[in-house]
């Protein structure tokens, strides 16, 4: 009985969207190859049928397959500050896939548009938002907070702690600072050698681009090259937790923003 | 092949096929021998298969010359297996860093910020004076405590010579020093020279050893050894006398090339004895990397003098470049222990960068040969392009 009901030869229409399905979400193929032939043709002789076609008239160089082809970078314009793309407003060039998949997808940009451009260019100064001076102020607040700096001093000469020992000893640990005006030091005067100090922090404010003013984090070490009284070599030291330098607090401008 | 024949092919057939061959020989008719000879073969292959014995033609059974095998024997050069130590198989194959050695970096983004993390920018370009203060904060008393640490250049060249296949020669020379330091080396120094006058100014230039035609006697004698000095310096008046002992010398035949030879010998001799040594070598595993690390001065002497040295070093190194197109000093690090930090300057501000390189084009040449309908389509696609790119714009 089954047999001769498909054999009606009428279909249900629940079999033709089946047979779509497949093509609901399908791709656009690139078969487009750029081929060149590798051997010339030969000529056609005037008022004669044109030549048949040889095996070697099959053989072709690759030039370009379009399917593996580089896509250009496309333009969008941010709707937020991007950490290490720009802000809000901004216009940037971007490769598609990150275009779509980390800013548009998210809402973190829109495609170039006169109605976009609009909207995100000609920002009103009176919405105020969140936004760094550059793209990449946020990235290097985040890095120099999340570490402790060592300040290496010598064991046996006096010194106070100023601005460039800070310079140098970030700078070594390889983030630079380009001017001594940016660091802020803590009121209370870090003097030694003392070795009561040794592996204590303390807190220095950096300041970025003359904007953001970040917290650094910076412990004292005393080096000497006399091998009698050499500090012995702590393993992993940078994991063990800091105490502070008693009777030194934290640079005024980050009191200041504790206060407000 | 008749005695074979003969000996044992029926006479039946044979006449036919012999009476073939003889006409076709007569006739000069090459189809008809070579039909008539294929006869033979045949007809030896199939009829007579069963009667076909063996025929002894080589002479390999003959006895060899008297001699003969022996010479072949004493020919034979022993191979000598060498018995090679226990390697275990995981350090049979040497672990090769086959990353390249000339660092570009010129991909990563400048920085903008005042601060900002090393990492993600090219590295920082110090000019000289900069590098060599930034190297005095380290070393400052408060810090490191060393003031009088040595100051050493770290200069990296590209050694590929004149062709791709050919470098440049390690090479060791001594590049002249303005402001002179204490380099802790021990420099021995013989010097050859006529005339009171010049001895005694080689002696207070600092010369180990100095003598005359003495020197030559003694040295054929074997009363002074030249392996106990590092350089022989001669002035040109003393020159014909050396001629005797040049074997002797070798290399250290005093020439003016070396800068050995010269009528100036407080000069040279000062060179030699307060003068950066330094030698290029290549690397290992990348022969068009070359590596000097010389010292150029102490940190305690003044920013101008160091930077002064570490010109006259760079303009020596100099010297040598390969005719190219190109750079040949690459990259140029200041360096000062204990600190470890290494920072970069500008070497083009005292040297020439040299010609740009001009990237050979790739062209379609080999095509031309195929015919001219191609080398026609490639013309054209050369028409074309400023057109497209014209549509682009």
């Amino acid at each position: 009985m089954l047999k001769n009901l498909l054999n009606t030869g009428i279909k249900s229409p629940a079999q033709h969207l089946l047979l779509a399905a497949n093509n609901f979400n399908a791709q656009q193929i690139r078969t487009t190859f750029i081929l060149k032939r590798k051997y010339p043709m030969l000529l056609n002789k005037k008022n004669l049928p044109p030549r048949p076609l040889r095996a070697r008239d099959y053989v072709y160089d690759l030039i370009e397959d379009t399917n593996v082809k580089k896509h250009p970078d496309v333009e969008v314009i941010l709707t937020s500050y991007v950490s290490g793309i720009g802000k809000k407003g901004d216009i940037v060039k971007v490769s598609p896939s990150y275009a779509y998949n980390k800013l548009l997808l998210p809402g973190l940009a829109a495609y170039v548009t006169p109605q976009t451009v609009e909207k995100y260019v000609n920002l009103d100064d009176s919405v105020k938002e969140e936004t760094y001076s550059s793209p990449f102020a946020l990235r290097t607040m985040n890095m120099i907070q999340n570490k402790v700096f060592s300040i290496v001093m010598n064991q046996t000469h006096p010194w106070v702690i100023e601005p460039w020992h800070i310079r140098v000893s970030l700078r070594k640990a390889g983030f630079n600072i380009l001017h001594d005006s940016s660091i802020e030091l803590p009121k209370e005067k870090i003097t030694g050698p003392d070795l009561t100090i040794q592996n204590k922090g303390f807190s220095v404010v950096v300041t970025i681009n003359n904007t953001e003013k970040v917290e650094v984090k910076c412990k004292i070490h005393h080096w000497t090259r006399d091998p009698d009284i050499k500090l012995p070599y702590v393993f992993e030291h940078y994991k063990l937790p800091v105490e502070p330098i008693p009777g030194v607090g934290k640079p005024e401008s980050l009191t200041n923003t504790i206060d407000k | 092949m008749f005695d074979f024949i003969t000996n044992y092919a029926s006479i039946n057939l044979l006449p036919a096929i012999f009476a073939s061959l003889f006409a076709s020989i007569h006739f000069h008719n090459k189809t008809m021998l070579r039909k008539s000879l294929n006869l033979i073969q045949v007809y030896s292959s199939n009829q007579f298969r069963q009667n076909i014995r063996t025929l002894y033609v080589s002479a390999t059974n003959e006895a060899a010359r008297k001699g003969t095998r022996e010479k072949a024997r004493a020919k034979k050069v022993k191979v000598e297996i060498k018995k090679v130590a226990f390697v275990p198989f995981n350090r049979k194959k040497l672990k090769i860093d086959m990353t390249n050695k000339h660092i570009d970096d010129s991909w990563k983004a400048i920085p903008a910020d005042d601060v900002y993390v090393g990492k993600y920018y090219r590295w920082r370009v110090y000019t000289a004076p900069e590098a060599i203060e930034a190297h005095k904060e380290t070393h400052h008393p408060s810090m490191y405590n060393e003031p009088n640490a040595p100051l050493f250049a770290h200069v990296e060249l590209n050694m590929q010579g004149e062709k791709v296949t050919r470098f440049v020669e390690n090479f060791y020379r001594i590049a002249p020093v303005q402001h002179k330091f204490d380099h802790g080396q021990e420099r021995t120094i013989l010097v050859f020279t006529k005339g009171q006058e010049n001895i005694e100014m080689a002696k207070n230039a600092g010369a180990t050893y100095v003598g005359g035609t003495e020197l030559v006697k003694d040295i054929q004698n074997g009363d002074l050894l030249l392996t106990d000095y590092q350089y022989a310096i001669a002035h040109p008046n003393i020159l014909p006398d050396l001629l005797p002992i040049r074997g002797l010398m070798k290399k250290k035949y005093p020439n003016p090339k070396n800068g050995t030879l010269g009528a100036d010998l407080d000069e040279i001799i000062r060179r030699f004895q307060n003068g950066i040594q330094y030698s290029a070598m290549k690397d290992e595993n990348q022969k068009d990397f070359g590596l000097i690390t010389a010292q150029i001065g102490t940190l305690d002497m003044e920013t101008s003098h160091l930077e002064e040295n570490l010109a006259s070093l760079l303009k020596d190194v100099n010297t040598v470049r390969p005719k190219r197109a190109g750079k040949f000093i690459t990259r140029v690090l200041l360096k000062s222990p204990p600190s470890k930090e290494q920072l970069k300057i500008d070497p083009f501000v005292y040297v020439d960068v040299g010609k740009p390189e001009v990237k050979k084009e790739v062209t379609l040449k080999k095509s031309k040969k195929r015919g001219r309908s191609f080398a026609k389509s490639v013309d054209e696609e050369e028409v074309v392009e400023p057109a497209v790119k014209e549509a682009a714009n």
